[in-house]
């Protein structure tokens, strides 16, 4: 099939690759019974977290905000966010101090949502992710633990300040060795979340090996069949597992119709990478919104482009790829390529806020999160990170803010506390993360 | 002695097992059944009533242990090792307690003959029953040492599964004790698919990575890493030719007069091929001027050994004037490698990959040539007429320090006074250099490359990569070592390493995806050209059209090499790209074969055609159903195989019929055994001397079934314990034995009050035993070492521990002698068990004292009552020793008929602290006392002196006991009556050996309970009895 619909080699590969990710994502299916995986209606909305990122930073000189509420004054590159800005905070002066200071481009990427130290050379380090840390905890209960998308491809090798580039690629980490492989294809990340493969093959294996004791048991002693039955009623109780999440996924589906609420509905998406940006980022904002309505999965991110980023802009009309047209970040046509980025996170914000739910919407329930790596692209200057938060996290996060810490001292600006903040609200208690220890004051 | 019983093990092979057995074991057996029924209702039942049951039954009978309802010598039978443990108590006269109605002596001595008689009888009805192997899961420990030797890695996935349950002996290896659940089925199917994310298809089979092969970074870390080991076990000093040189034109004095060129390179490691040309330059033809003058005078300067220097200064003299030699050679070659500069144009950027890669590959294929240029004509200025790289526009702390390298360079160059030339003399002195480069390359191979190459400021780290800049890529530069040094095997096998890189990591496609669209074009706006979608970029025709497009458009007058460097490039990576695609497919039915050879091995057997026809349509409905690539369908197929049970299961198939020997079908139906098959018992050996999987070897001798000569066995075994491996029958058995299989866990030391106790001294108290008995093991010590050794083994951690003197490396192990000196030696003082029987802020000499008893000496104990009195959680804060508090216990009698039998033996370690160390004060600041009154009333002191009351009193049952628990952890089942006779044997085998640790093994893996199975049609109720001491 794959070779008919291109010869390309790579293609084959990679799509092994992303199939098989998708498969290592799926495993922890056999853990979560089935009951959990439908919602039902008396029961609290599912608080679901998004990452959007932009790579090389904004044009600063056009990224801003003032005020509070109806008053709230946003600079020309947040203008998307306009009709939504009582859901959202604007958030200024965070940042990452160990991602300071240690060279340019993948060191100032890698740590972004782990906080952590990376290692130079061929071998990675960094951390958990604040998203794949929180997929941990809530990941069991949904059919994906997470979504972690991109629109540009990874690169890997080494940059000039010996660390490797892929952590210019990878913003999620499952482990502190081991980057969550980002899906591309919109037609692959469909399939992890309506085509199910993992839990297909395991189906299919659990089928097979039941064949494979029937007929051994055929051959051993009667004594010997009594352990054999043992072990074919575990695989026999597994497969209904294994079922009833199917069908539990299929609940899942029901579950926005029970509440007579339309459910967004979306076709498989072609096969192959859209040649257009913004084919290719609509799609994956459409899968994570869907994904987040129905409850596949609670934690997505989606990288448009990455840190070095090759991308071309021909509708913004801007001439240079991303990575070079951020060395003059000051310019308009970086502002326009920011003020597209950020039309973007709005779609997804504003998608997810047309989502009815309870009292709500999707949105109110979510926590979106929209950053890059660098706050002046010319100047390699991270010391602060453009950021801004959409959605209430289920009434637990007040929002129509800004929030500004450019002042509040290093201890008191770490993107780190930030996450903490953010975990507590999702239920996730933890003592330290990354290089922090404390809340985030104020949030 | 021992000789006969080697002749009647081979007798039972030869098939005339029952016979010849009984020799072995003689018994003679005087009562029949009928009058052993009777004797129990008219002696046995009587006695019971009149002087045991009064305590021992009831609701809640004492010892746990209820004597009243065995009414029938049936229900006797039925729980015999319950039995065992009255014939102990009653042989002991610990029973009835002496305040209680003593019977007389006479009638004693009649319930012991009468429970020995039954003994005997049972077991000489079932001499011939190997006792009831139940079909297992592999345990845990098991599963990883398989998936370890299955896979190349070891990947430890039961580390997330639920802990084995142990069987009543304590081991967690027998099918009695491993149930498989639901829960643990989906830990099998997470473990297998987790195993198939390391997966790796390569082009002539498949393999395992030690990390999980899902990111693009990881293929390629992977693959980069294996080419990178292989050039740095590659001999490329120049010093170390030098050197061999030197040592071949010494032989004579050296020893070796008739040694030769090639004998050399062996010897001295380096290559064979190069080894002759570099003697050829140094010694034939004598240059007159330039690097190969001076180099042959550096070399005809080096010392000449003599002969009466002692052997290792005379080999060693010539080494620093070879690193002399060694350090010129690079220096002028340095100095003279001709630097390609970076093609420019006005059309092209500089990051044009096209542009780089040319520059690479005229570096890549010029290291055996020269620059004349820097040569410099005596009294001419120095020139500089050369560009070594152009820097980049912005950066700051990076382009400093090329700006620097550049210039050190540059200045270093230019004063080279090598590099000078006398006036007219320039083409001789060219042609010196030229010979001279041509057999020193500037480099062998080239491991790193950065944005800056050749400049090496900035490429550390960067492995093969192609020195772009902000996007990946990788060039292959290591052609002098395929010219210079490698053998036939070796260029093939960096052929294949390079192949692979391809076939795993896409590094061509990846690199040329860069430069479709990730400005490894140099950016857009030069040469405008119609760029293919990311889809279809890398056909043939799409490459091509990118080719044709950047040489038509660029301007006339374009240096010609660089439109030959695009037509380099654009084919290079068509071809390379080509390569990879049609080598994927071709590969193919190869990975299938791997496939079905690797469900061979995970089955530990061959397929039968069914399962081999089972597999391969399995992976064909993963293709076509599923809409699988191959290699998602390799994996699919990988992880069935690793949750089937052929594969999870240790199973013995009625249908094979290849025996150890070929007897099987002579039998008659009712015999009670079957000989296994030589793989189920090719599996049983290994399963217990390396809780893993059989190798090639082992499964070579199974299928050719000469497993059963005792030649070839013995040979095995010994083979197999020789193997790194065996440390497994150190770590599974022992640990299980002795109880400290989860130590690495143990979490019951207060670490403020000890802070001494950290993770890594708790790692080595638990390594500590394992190497002790790997010891005994691998090397055939007497087993009683254990008891007794003089000796004990330590890392630094330990060492500081004990108080014994401490190397300088961390992580080494060493074995220390008179370790009786520092308080150790053997088993018994060894921290870890010591730690392990102390509850955290005191010692618990009862802890300690039933660990000697129970698993040492295996003595019967039961459980302590509901009720008993609590002795103080922390020594410091007690008022009295805790001596002194057992001795009240002891003074209740009901305490004291168990207490008596092992409280002796802890307080003989009261010299110990809570943590193993050695003290003279317990936590209160009291001074410790170690003496001790043993059972039987003998006195002694300390660790000598319970090791002297057990050589003198329960030696014996220590090797009862050992060659018991050997035996069930070897068979996987619990002892049965019928073992009796078989263990008496070992015993008696051990003392006529000296007590080799081989002797027990052996007399084991050729015993009839381990050399065949129970005959399936066979059922015999009471053989299922066990003789468990249930007592405890």
């Amino acid at each position: 099939m794959t070779d008919q619909m291109n010869p390309s080699t790579n293609q084959i590969t990679r799509r092994a690759i992303l199939r098989g990710a998708g498969v290592t994502l799926a495993l922890p299916w056999l853990e979560s019974i089935v009951a959990k995986a439908a919602i039902k209606s008396t029961e609290a909305f599912p608080k679901r977290f998004g990452v959007v990122f932009l790579g090389c930073g904004v044009n600063e000189d056009h990224w801003g905000s003032e005020g509070n509420g109806a008053d709230m004054k946003l600079s020309k590159s947040l203008t998307p966010l306009e009709p939504l800005k009582s859901k959202i905070n604007v958030i200024h002066g965070l940042f990452n101090k160990g991602a300071t200071g240690l060279g340019i481009h993948p060191p100032q990427t890698g740590s972004l949502l782990t906080g952590a130290t990376l290692t130079k050379g061929a071998v990675l380090h960094s951390g958990i992710s604040v998203d794949q840390m929180i997929a941990r905890h809530v990941g069991q209960e949904t059919l994906q633990p997470s979504l972690v998308l991109a629109c540009e491809q990874p690169i890997t090798g080494f940059h000039e300040s010996n660390f490797s580039l892929a952590y210019s690629s990878h913003l999620s980490w499952q482990s502190p060795d081991s980057p969550v492989p980002n899906e591309m294809y919109p037609s692959l990340a469909f399939d992890m979340l309506f085509e199910n493969r993992g839990s297909l093959l395991n189906l299919s294996i659990l089928d097979r090996v039941k064949e494979r004791a029937e007929r051994l048991s055929r051959q051993i002693s009667s004594t010997d069949n009594a352990k054999l039955d043992e072990y074919l009623t575990s695989v026999r109780e597994v497969e209904k597992r294994v079922e009833g999440m199917r069908k539990a996924k299929d609940k899942a589906d029901d579950l926005a119709k029970l509440k007579n609420q339309p459910v967004w509905s979306m076709e498989r998406p072609a096969n192959g990478l859209p040649e257009d940006l913004r084919e290719h980022s609509r799609l994956m904002l459409d899968l994570i919104a869907i994904a987040f309505q129905t409850d596949k999965t609670r934690v997505a991110s989606l990288l448009i482009s990455r840190d070095l980023s090759a991308m071309y802009y021909p509708f913004l009309d801007v001439k240079q790829a991303h990575h070079g047209a951020s060395h003059a970040n000051n310019n308009d046509e970086y502002e326009r390529i920011t003020r597209w980025h950020v039309s973007q996170f709005a779609y997804l914000a504003a998608k997810l806020d047309a989502m009815p739910e309870g009292n709500g919407t999707v949105l109110d329930n979510s926590c979106l999160m929209f950053l890059s790596n660098l706050w002046i692209g010319r100047a390699h200057d991270n010391s602060r990170l453009p950021m801004v938060l959409a959605g209430g996290l289920g009434g637990t996060l007040q929002t129509g803010r800004t929030l500004d810490y450019v002042k509040a001292g290093n201890e008191n600006r770490k993107a780190c506390s930030l996450y903490l903040s953010l975990m507590d609200r999702l239920g996730i208690k933890l003592e330290r993360f990354g290089d922090s220890n404390t809340r985030l004051e104020n949030l | 002695m021992l000789r006969s019983v080697r002749l009647t093990i081979l007798l039972f092979m030869l098939g005339a097992g029952e016979i010849a057995w009984l020799n072995v074991a003689n018994p003679t057996y005087a009562d029949t059944e009928a009058d052993l029924a009777r004797t129990f209702t008219q002696t046995i039942r009587p006695f019971m009533t009149t002087y045991c049951i009064g305590c021992h039954s009831g609701p809640t009978p004492e010892a746990s242990f209820d004597l009243k309802r065995y009414t029938t010598m049936e229900s006797v039978l039925e729980d015999f090792g319950h039995w065992t443990l009255v014939l102990s108590k009653l042989t002991a006269q610990e029973m009835p307690p002496k305040e209680m109605k003593q019977p007389p002596e006479q009638l004693r001595q009649q319930v012991i003959a009468w429970i020995n008689a039954v003994r005997r009888n049972e077991a000489g009805k079932h001499l011939d029953d190997p006792g009831p192997v139940l079909a297992r899961r592999l345990s845990n420990a098991e599963y990883n040492y398989t998936i370890r030797d299955l896979t190349g890695v070891d990947l430890r996935p039961a580390r997330e599964f639920p802990v084995d349950p142990a069987n009543q002996a304590g081991f967690d290896n027998s099918g009695e004790s491993l149930a498989i659940s639901p829960a643990l089925m989906s830990k099998y199917m997470d473990a297998a698919r987790q195993v198939v994310d390391h997966l790796v298809i390569k082009p002539e089979g498949f393999s395992f990575a030690p990390f999980p092969m899902l990111v693009e970074t990881d293929r390629e870390k992977y693959t980069i890493q294996r080419i990178v080991d292989f050039y740095d076990r590659q001999p490329t000093d120049f010093a170390d030719y030098f050197e061999a040189a030197w040592r071949y034109k010494h032989r004579a004095v050296l020893g070796q007069p008739s040694a030769t060129l090639p004998s050399i390179a062996a010897q001295t490691k380096v290559s064979p091929r190069y080894l002759p040309m570099v003697w050829q330059t140094l010694e034939q033809t004598k240059e007159e001027v330039g690097p190969l003058a001076k180099l042959q005078s550096l070399w005809r300067q080096l010392p000449t050994p003599n002969g009466n220097q002692p052997g290792i200064a005379r080999a060693s003299i010539a080494r620093e004037a070879c690193l002399q030699m060694r350090d010129f050679v690079v220096k002028i070659r340095r100095h003279t490698e001709k630097l390609y500069p970076t093609l420019e144009a006005p059309s092209f950027n500089t990051n044009f990959q096209p542009i780089t890669m040319y520059r690479n590959w005229s570096m890549a294929t010029h290291r055996r040539d020269f620059d004349p240029s820097a040569l410099r004509v005596e009294g001419d200025l120095p020139t500089q007429d050369f560009v070594v790289t152009r820097g980049p526009t912005f950066g700051g702390r990076e382009v400093e320090e090329l700006k620097r390298g550049i210039a050190t360079y540059i200045k270093e160059r230019q004063e080279d006074a090598d590099l000078v030339v006398p006036a007219g003399e320039r083409a001789r002195y060219e042609a010196a250099f030229a010979r001279f480069s041509a057999v020193f390359p500037t480099a062998f191979c080239l491991r790193e490359r950065g944005r800056f190459y050749p400049i090496n400021s900035m490429d550390k780290g960067r492995l093969l990569g192609a020195g772009l800049h902000n996007v990946m890529g990788y060039f292959r530069d290591d052609t002098p070592l395929i010219e210079l040094v490698l053998d036939e095997k070796g260029k093939q096998e960096l052929e294949r390493l390079w192949h692979e890189f391809d076939f795993i990591a896409d590094y061509t496609m990846r690199t040329y995806s860069q430069f479709v669209f990730n400005g490894g074009d140099g950016g857009r706006s030069r040469i405008a050209v119609d760029r293919p979608g990311p889809n279809d970029f890398a056909t043939q025709a799409s490459i091509f059209r990118m080719r044709d497009q950047y040489l038509e458009k660029a301007p006339a007058g374009t240096n010609p090499l660089i439109l030959e460097a695009i037509k380099y490039y654009f084919d290079n990576a068509n071809n390379q790209i080509r390569w990879v695609e049609k080598a994927r497919v071709e590969a193919e039915p190869t990975h299938l074969d791997a496939l079905l050879k690797f469900a061979a091995r995970a089955y530990r057997r061959p397929l039968v055609q069914e399962e081999r026809d089972d597999i391969l349509a399995y992976y064909r409905q993963l293709r076509e159903q599923s809409n699988l690539t191959h290699e998602e369908a390799m994996r699919g197929s990988i992880a069935s195989i690793l949750v089937s049970p052929d594969f999870l299961y240790r199973v013995d198939l009625v249908s094979a019929s290849r025996g150890t020997s070929a007897q099987s079908a002579k039998l008659p139906a009712a015999s009670t055994y079957r000989p296994l098959s030589g793989y189920s018992f090719a599996s049983r050996l290994s399963y217990f001397l390396w809780s893993s999987m059989p190798d090639e070897e082992l499964l070579s001798h199974a299928a050719a079934g000469d497993l059963g000569k005792p030649a070839v066995l013995t040979a095995q075994v010994r083979r197999m314990l020789k193997d790194n491996r065996a440390r497994a029958l150190a770590t599974e058995f022992t640990g299980n034995w002795l109880d400290f299989r989860r130590f690495e866990d143990h979490n019951a030391v207060d670490r403020e009050r000890f802070p001494v106790f950290t993770n890594q001294l708790r790692e080595a108290m638990f390594e500590e035993p394992i190497r002790f008995i790997a010891e005994v093991i691998q090397h055939d010590r007497p087993v009683l070492d254990l008891l007794y050794g003089n000796y004990t083994f330590v890392n630094r951690a330990l060492a500081e521990h004990y108080g014994m003197p401490a190397p300088a490396g961390q992580d080494e192990w060493f074995r220390v002698d008179n370790a009786r000196n520092y308080g150790r030696g053997g088993l018994l003082p060894m921290a870890v068990f010591l730690t392990r029987n102390a509850p955290g802020q005191r010692t618990s000499p009862v802890k300690r004292g039933y660990w000697v008893a129970r698993r040492v000496l295996g003595e019967a104990i039961p459980p302590p009552p509901a009720v008993v009195p609590e002795l103080p959680k922390d020594e410091s804060k007690s008022d009295l020793p805790v001596r002194a508090l057992l001795a009240k216990h002891r003074e209740n009698a009901l305490c004291a008929a168990c207490h008596a039998r092992f409280d002796s033996f802890g307080l003989a370690f009261e010299g110990y602290g809570p943590v193993g160390e050695r003290r003279t004060k317990d936590l209160a600041g009291r001074a410790v006392d170690a003496r001790a009154s043993f059972p039987g009333g003998s006195q002694g002191d300390g660790l000598e002196g319970l090791q002297t009351y057990i050589r003198a009193h329960r030696e014996k049952e220590f090797l009862h006991n050992l060659s018991e628990k050997m035996l069930v952890y070897a068979l996987g089942r619990s002892p049965i009556i019928s073992d009796e006779p078989l263990l008496e044997a070992m015993q008696a085998k051990l003392v006529a050996s000296g007590y080799k640790m081989s002797t027990l093994i052996e007399t084991i893996v050729t015993s009839p309970q381990f050399l065949n199975r129970r005959n399936p049609e066979y059922s015999q109720q009471r053989s299922t009895e066990t003789l468990q001491k249930k007592g405890d």
